[in-house]
């Protein structure tokens, strides 16, 4: 009990990066689920397309003999190109892949997201190859740099992460409760065909949501690489599945539920690795996400809706 | 999608027309296939399929028509699953995996267990449909999307679980257990074994395969055309209706997903007798993808759509991987395309005149201006492959410019889609054309096992746009 | 005692109550009809019935059974059918088969027979073959011009509510509900399904509960009539009576000068 108790801060603050991550890319699930009732099973696809993006921002700008720019600049610009990139490619996908299919069977939107998923996948692989490539975060970031708390270290990269995910987040609150647009994508989410006949431009909606939501993945992929450096083509696939479980843990389509459960869900596998074994904390998350249905079918901060006979 | 809008007596009307009109081979068929009972059609699958291995004695071929059989029986049971009860089942290969794996515990030394090869069958059987209960009585319930998330995290943790359970601490032991090999997996398994008879060679595999397929579909065809098929389509149709008339929902559903799962186990225990082995990585989502390209295909729900579906999406990507025949395949491909596109026909033929000259202004602008930058390709033996080759100016980096064409190429794609105006379209074609070749040449034949993969991707999408009820699925009709 | 019973039930969305404390009942053999303006209840009253929605209090007493707690399938198993206002039909089935789906709990071939097609099995087939077949016989002439194999999407819309009348007799029920069956008919298809919803009562001895703003159907064929507004009763009695009830005209009309309360 003593050792957990030392242990404690140290792996909230793990689980608090990871989780920071996870619920960036849960974001984007639920905001389109939200409005669409789809699950974009591309969407971590997009996030490691983000992931790329910032890499290759990243050594553009960090030739060998040293950084062209400050190293804070270097970051905040591979952030906003992958997020710019992301949103996109988010538009891009939405329009050619699931626009046409609005109208078709439930099954339709579902598979043709598993086909650009798979061809995202397969494409990068492709041209950029299947080998690992590595975030030099060490030189934009001293290593040693970091807060220390008793037993606990935060390390400025963990905190950069936090942070950003978090002001991200934040930004995000404020585009849909205040913004004209926001309000319309509530609307839509709603009741789609109300909101149109009210006046709403429903596709200015959707491109909206599917640009916000992917360019928070796309952020999430640079995080990812600043703070676990390690990225390659087939990183969206698991990145993509727990986005997703955070998504339904706090109720898909439920934007603070995403957030929710993106941390619930970083913790538990932080924790997991620890007292159980990292070989067995996808499936420990996957029990609570199954655990979490049982007891709450529409996830944690779901609303319960009628349905309409 | 396009929706035909006409009035009822109309369709009718053109229905009628249609039938009786269709002469010559189409007509032949489509006549006979109204008389010809599912009985009728089976036998001729097996006895033409039976002629294959007196036809060639080529083992490749063999092997691949053994595979179509084998996932033609893995797709069937997907079909019940996804295209008759309409649940989105993403984790259907751990199925097929938990067969396997039954099959590898029950016939090898690594559990030192050896049944009849019937009494493994019967006990995959029953271990897999089983697993397909317990997995489907609690996510069945969840709320409609649900059921493919928690079906995805099943079929990672079939995986992961297969990889990781090496050393495992079990009561009663003092020392790590190792309960699946690992990433090793398990080999050396024993071969099937039918009344005594041992099967040893491809064809002995294939013809088992072949049987087991169509007997399969005999068992599904006979499950659509009664009262459980019904209730299943009438579920995927309307959920809420069906519950209305009288059906069961969960019950029905729970059936439809044990039956899919007995498939899958049964499928994937004669595919470790196959291999002679299971990995982990025989199980991952490529497979997953590849069946519900097979379903879907052929069209979501429609049995000769599962043999289609076979055959296209496991003969086409084998064939990939011999780069002559994958060529010419491939120029035939875009030229059926082209002329079945585009109308009026004549074109066609102007566009691919335009792309010929195209390609050779280019070809002389560019290596008139740098000729040191430009190389050739080795020939690989067929014809039009290697006209193509030669009338295409090769860059000595031909793999880093490939890449980019091929990134220029995606857009391209995209972009064309987008314009309206006829002429201007097909002009936009030229080029993009010109660059598919040139990707296809530098890029993609090089890489058969990824091109295949995109090939599925794009496929997936492509038919969900222009014919969401597959190759062989009825247009469907809106009264007007 | 009456064969079906509404007891004190109601039923909230969020802050709106959409039916509040209602009773009724329903004799046999007999028709009644909910009439009132949209937005009253009465679609909510028959999903409340067959099950689609939970009610929050009061009771519903079906043949001595009482339906709280039970599942849809299992009441329609009781011996209650219903068509949908929206029509929801399975679109990509044949229209025999849509029929013939509805068999579903009256029929009892097992897994074994069905995959080896035992004779027991093609004895029930065909038995509910024919059943359909007598069921979509049932509209004339209207149904007939079409192969019963055609997919169901082919239909017009009027043929689309006979079909959603005949799947609904499929199921053999006691009680049928009928939810607005002649919306979208021009008048003479509208005398039809007049004719047809008193011959399926006379010919068939069904009970009916009509839903339906055609008053011409409602005053040609009810026994009785319910007036609803704001899920509560406001008039109940023949049609003649209710039809000018002040409270009911009301309701329609909004509130008049020349119509005082009751």
């Amino acid at each position: 009990m003593d050792v957990f108790l030392q242990q404690l801060p140290q792996l909230l603050i793990n689980g608090l990066t990871l989780g920071a991550v996870y619920a960036l890319i849960a974001l984007g699930y639920s905001m389109v689920y939200g409005v669409l009732q789809l699950l974009n099973f591309a969407h971590g696809d997009v996030y490691m397309i983000g992931a790329f993006i910032g890499y290759f921002v990243m050594v553009a700008f960090l030739p060998p003999d040293g950084p062209i720019i400050a190293p804070v600049l270097i970051i905040i610009f591979m952030m906003l190109l992958a997020m710019l990139g992301c949103g996109v490619l988010g538009v891009v996908i939405e329009q050619f892949a699931y626009r046409p299919l609005r109208n078709a069977p439930r099954i339709a939107p579902l598979i043709s997201a598993l086909g650009v998923s798979f061809f995202i996948q397969n494409a990068v692989q492709l041209t950029l190859t299947a080998k690992f490539r590595n975030y030099e975060t060490e030189k934009l970031i001293a290593p040693g740099l970091a807060f220390d708390f008793g037993n606990a270290r935060l390390s400025v990269t963990r905190a950069l992460v936090i942070v950003t995910a978090i002001v991200l987040m934040i930004i995000l609150q404020y585009l849909i409760r205040r913004t004209k647009l926001g309000k319309a994508m509530r609307a839509v989410a709603i009741d789609r065909e109300a909101a149109a006949m009210m006046g709403v431009n429903v596709d200015q909606v959707i491109v909206f949501t599917f640009f916000i939501g992917s360019a928070l993945a796309g952020a999430a992929g640079v995080l990812t690489g600043i703070v676990f450096t390690r990225i390659y083509h087939f990183m969206g696939f698991s990145a993509g599945l727990k986005g997703f479980t955070a998504a339904v843990l706090g109720g898909i389509g439920n934007i603070p539920g995403a957030m929710l459960g993106g941390f619930i869900l970083g913790l538990t596998e932080t924790f997991a690795v620890v007292f159980i074994s990292s070989t067995y904390k996808d499936i420990v998350a996957f029990i609570v996400l199954i655990i979490v249905l049982l007891l709450r079918p529409r996830g944690l901060l779901g609303a319960r809706i009628a349905q309409k006979v | 999608m396009s929706r035909d809008k006409i009035g009822v007596d109309q369709w009718v009307e053109q229905y009628d027309q249609r039938v009786s009109r269709a002469k010559g081979i189409q007509g032949f068929i489509e006549q006979t296939s109204r008389r010809l009972p599912v009985w009728g059609w089976l036998i001729c699958l097996v006895v033409l399929g039976a002629l294959l291995p007196v036809a060639t004695t080529n083992s490749f071929a063999i092997r691949i028509a053994g595979n179509i059989a084998l996932m033609g029986i893995l797709a069937l049971g997907l079909n019940v699953v996804a295209g008759y009860a309409g649940l989105l089942d993403l984790g259907f290969i751990a199925f097929y995996g938990i067969g396997a794996y039954v099959y590898a515990y029950l016939s090898s030394d690594f559990t030192g267990i050896h049944f009849p090869t019937w009494a493994t069958l019967i006990i995959i059987v029953v271990v897999s449909t089983l697993f397909g209960l317990l997995l489907g009585s609690p996510s069945l319930r969840l709320i409609g999307d649900y059921l493919a998330i928690v079906t995805l995290g099943f079929g990672q943790m079939f995986v992961q679980l297969t990889t990781s359970l090496t050393r495992v601490d079990l009561p009663g032991r003092d020392k790590p257990v190792d309960l699946t090999g690992g990433p090793n997996g398990i080999v050396n398994l024993d071969p099937l074994s039918i009344f005594g008879l041992k099967a040893t060679t491809v064809v002995h595999y294939y013809l088992i395969l072949l049987i087991v397929f169509a007997i399969s579909i005999l068992i599904i065809y006979h499950l659509y055309k009664s009262r459980v098929g019904r209730a299943w389509r009438a579920l995927r149709e309307d959920e809420l209706a069906a519950q209305a008339m009288g059906m069961p929902n969960h019950r029905l559903k729970l059936q439809a997903f044990a039956i899919g799962a007995a498939f899958a186990g049964f499928s994937g225990g004669l595919f470790a007798a196959w291999q002679g082995s299971v990995f982990p990585s025989n199980f991952d989502t490529t497979l997953l993808i590849t069946v519900y390209a097979i379903i879907v295909l052929g069209g979501l729900g429609s049995l000769p759509g599962v043999v289609l579906g076979a055959v296209i999406m496991i003969a086409v990507p084998d064939i990939l991987r011999n780069a002559p025949l994958a060529g010419t395949l491939f120029y035939i491909g875009v030229i059926v395309t082209l002329f079945s596109v585009i109308k009026p026909r004549w074109q066609a033929i102007v566009l691919i005149v335009a792309i010929a000259i195209f390609g050779f202004i280019l070809r002389a602008v560019l290596v008139g201006a740098n000729p040191d930058a430009f190389t050739t390709l080795k020939p690989v033996g067929a014809l039009i492959s290697d006209t193509v080759r030669s009338w295409l100016p090769i860059p000595n980096n031909a793999m880093v410019v490939g890449n980019y064409g091929f990134a220029i190429l995606i857009i391209l794609v995209l972009a064309v889609s987008r314009i309206k105006r006829p002429l201007w379209r097909l002009a936009a074609l030229v080029p993009t054309l010109y660059l598919l070749l040139f990707v296809w040449e530098t890029r993609l034949v090089a890489e058969p096992s990824i091109t295949r993969l995109l090939f599925v991707g794009v496929l997936l999408i492509v038919l969900m746009i222009y014919r969401p009820n597959g190759l062989l699925g009825q247009r469907r009709v809106e009264i007007a | 005692m009456a064969l079906f019973e509404l007891q004190n039930v109601s039923k909230h969305f969020g802050g709106l109550q959409v039916v509040n404390d209602l009773s009724f009942t329903v004799e046999k053999n007999e028709i009644v009809s909910l009439i009132g303006p949209n937005g009253a209840g009465k679609t909510t009253i028959l999903n409340l019935i067959t099950g689609l929605y939970k009610s929050d209090a009061g009771k519903i007493v079906f043949d001595g059974h009482s339906l709280s707690g039970m599942e849809v399938h299992q009441i329609t198993r009781l011996g209650i059918a219903r068509t949908f206002q929206n029509l929801r039909l399975f679109l990509n089935m044949s229209i025999i088969e849509n029929v013939m789906s509805a068999a579903y709990a009256r029929t009892h071939a097992n897994w074994f027979q069905i995959i080896a097609r035992t004779p027991g099995f093609w004895k029930e087939e065909q038995r509910i073959r024919q059943l359909a077949e007598q069921k979509l016989a049932f509209f004339g002439e209207r149904l007939v011009g079409y192969r019963y194999d055609q997919p169901a999407y082919s239909l017009s819309y009027a043929n689309r509510r006979r079909l959603e009348i005949a799947r609904a007799m499929m199921t053999e029920p006691k009680l049928l509900l009928l939810d607005e069956p002649a919306a979208g008919m021009n008048p003479k298809e509208t005398q039809e399904v007049t004719q047809l919803i008193g011959q399926l009562r006379n010919e068939l001895d069904l009970t009916i509960i009509l839903i339906e703003h055609d008053m011409g159907v409602v005053g040609g064929i009810s026994d009785r009539v319910i007036a609803l507004d704001h899920g509560e009763k406001i008039a109940e009695g023949s049609y003649e009576a209710v039809a000018t009830d002040p409270l009911v005209i009301e309701a329609y009309l909004g509130r008049n000068e020349n119509v005082g309360r009751k």
